[in-house]
């Protein structure tokens, strides 16, 4: 008997959502005043994102994103262009590259010798010698000598940009 | 007054900047060697060819008064050439300097070859004229100031940084 009711009542209902046109019940709803009424963020605190997150195959969806067809779509000479590249070498710790990676064996090998070996140090040796000579000289005449021109205005202002990184990660040659 | 010690930190990013006093002096001391050295053995050389040629004894170095007057053009051929080419000579190379007039373009043949002339007026009044490397800012002696010429440092000391960290062992702590 319960089954008989059940099967006329999903009958009827079926019927009766058939009867009814949706788009005209819809037109009638006030959706704002309706909408005023639903309190959204109650909904949203009832909803367990983290399970929902959960829930969701995330290496399903990356399967499915075609990659290829992305990178093609993006204009990599736009981005590079954005990009201050100057501001990202200034941020690169080139003695830590050099030391840690392949790149100084590469300088290592292209570049010395024992004869240029020899040379850097005298030169450096030279160097250390002139700043403490100058130094002695600051402090016999009593000046000082740190404001003044380190060299001709076109030598300097080519280098100094480049050698900035380097002073401030000092030199042992 | 404590004195200040010898450190080799600053030596990176010099490129460009005057040069000091000693790495001046010993290049120039490396240049007197060199154009001296190869003065003699061209002497030696003149003699030994005439001597084979002819069987005499030319011995050119005992004509002193011809062989200071040689050795006068030489040195001059010598400083004058090697500045107006690209500013250094053999020493300077070695140390790792080079002139270039005061605003920092090259020098050139006029410069060059001023430079060289006024060079002994630096020596002849008891090396005064040098006293400009250790007082002026520009570090001029006076011949650099005829000449209108600097001396800078023109090696790159980075690159000698690079050189020197990548021959360290990536495994010890710098």
């Amino acid at each position: 008997m319960e089954g008989l009711v059940e099967a006329i009542a999903e009958r009827v209902v079926g019927l009766v959502i058939e009867a009814i046109d949706i788009n005209a019940l819809v037109s009638k709803v006030d959706m704002d005043a309706l909408l005023t009424k639903v309190d959204i963020d109650a909904i949203v605190s009832r909803v367990d994102v983290d399970g929902l997150i959960d829930r969701v195959d995330v290496e399903k969806i990356i399967d499915r994103v075609d990659v290829e067809k992305i990178i093609e779509r993006v204009d990599v000479e736009k981005i590079i262009d954005r990009v201050d590249i100057e501001k990202i070498i200034q941020r690169v710790d080139i003695d830590a590259l050099v030391e840690q990676t392949e790149l100084g064996t590469i300088i290592a090998h292209s570049t010395s010798g024992v004869a240029s070996e020899v040379l850097d140090v005298v030169r450096a040796q030279g160097v250390g010698l002139d700043d403490f000579v100058a130094r002695w000289m600051d402090r016999i005449l009593r000046r000082k000598s740190d404001d003044w021109p380190p060299g001709p205005v076109l030598l300097v202002s080519s280098v100094s940009e480049g050698d900035s990184l380097a002073v401030a990660a000092g030199a042992q040659p | 007054m404590t004195a200040p010690t010898i450190t080799s930190a600053p030596v990176v990013g010099r490129q460009g900047n005057y040069a000091g006093a000693v790495t001046r002096l010993v290049a120039f001391a490396a240049d007197i060697g060199v154009a001296w050295g190869i003065f003699t053995l061209t002497l030696a050389s003149i003699d030994f060819a005439f001597q084979l040629v002819t069987g005499k004894q030319l011995n050119l170095g005992s004509r002193q008064v011809l062989t200071v007057a040689g050795l006068i053009i030489w040195e001059f051929i010598y400083f004058a050439y090697q500045w107006s080419l690209g500013g250094k000579t053999i020493g300077m190379a070695l140390l790792g300097i080079r002139v270039v007039r005061t605003d920092g373009e090259a020098v050139g043949p006029r410069q060059a070859v001023i430079r060289t002339l006024t060079l002994p007026l630096s020596f002849l009044i008891l090396g005064l004229g040098f006293i400009g490397i250790l007082l002026n800012r520009d570090r001029h002696a006076l011949h650099d100031r005829c000449a209108g010429t600097v001396v800078v440092y023109s090696w790159d000391a980075r690159a000698a940084r690079l050189r020197w960290l990548a021959k360290q062992d990536p495994t010890t702590p710098s």
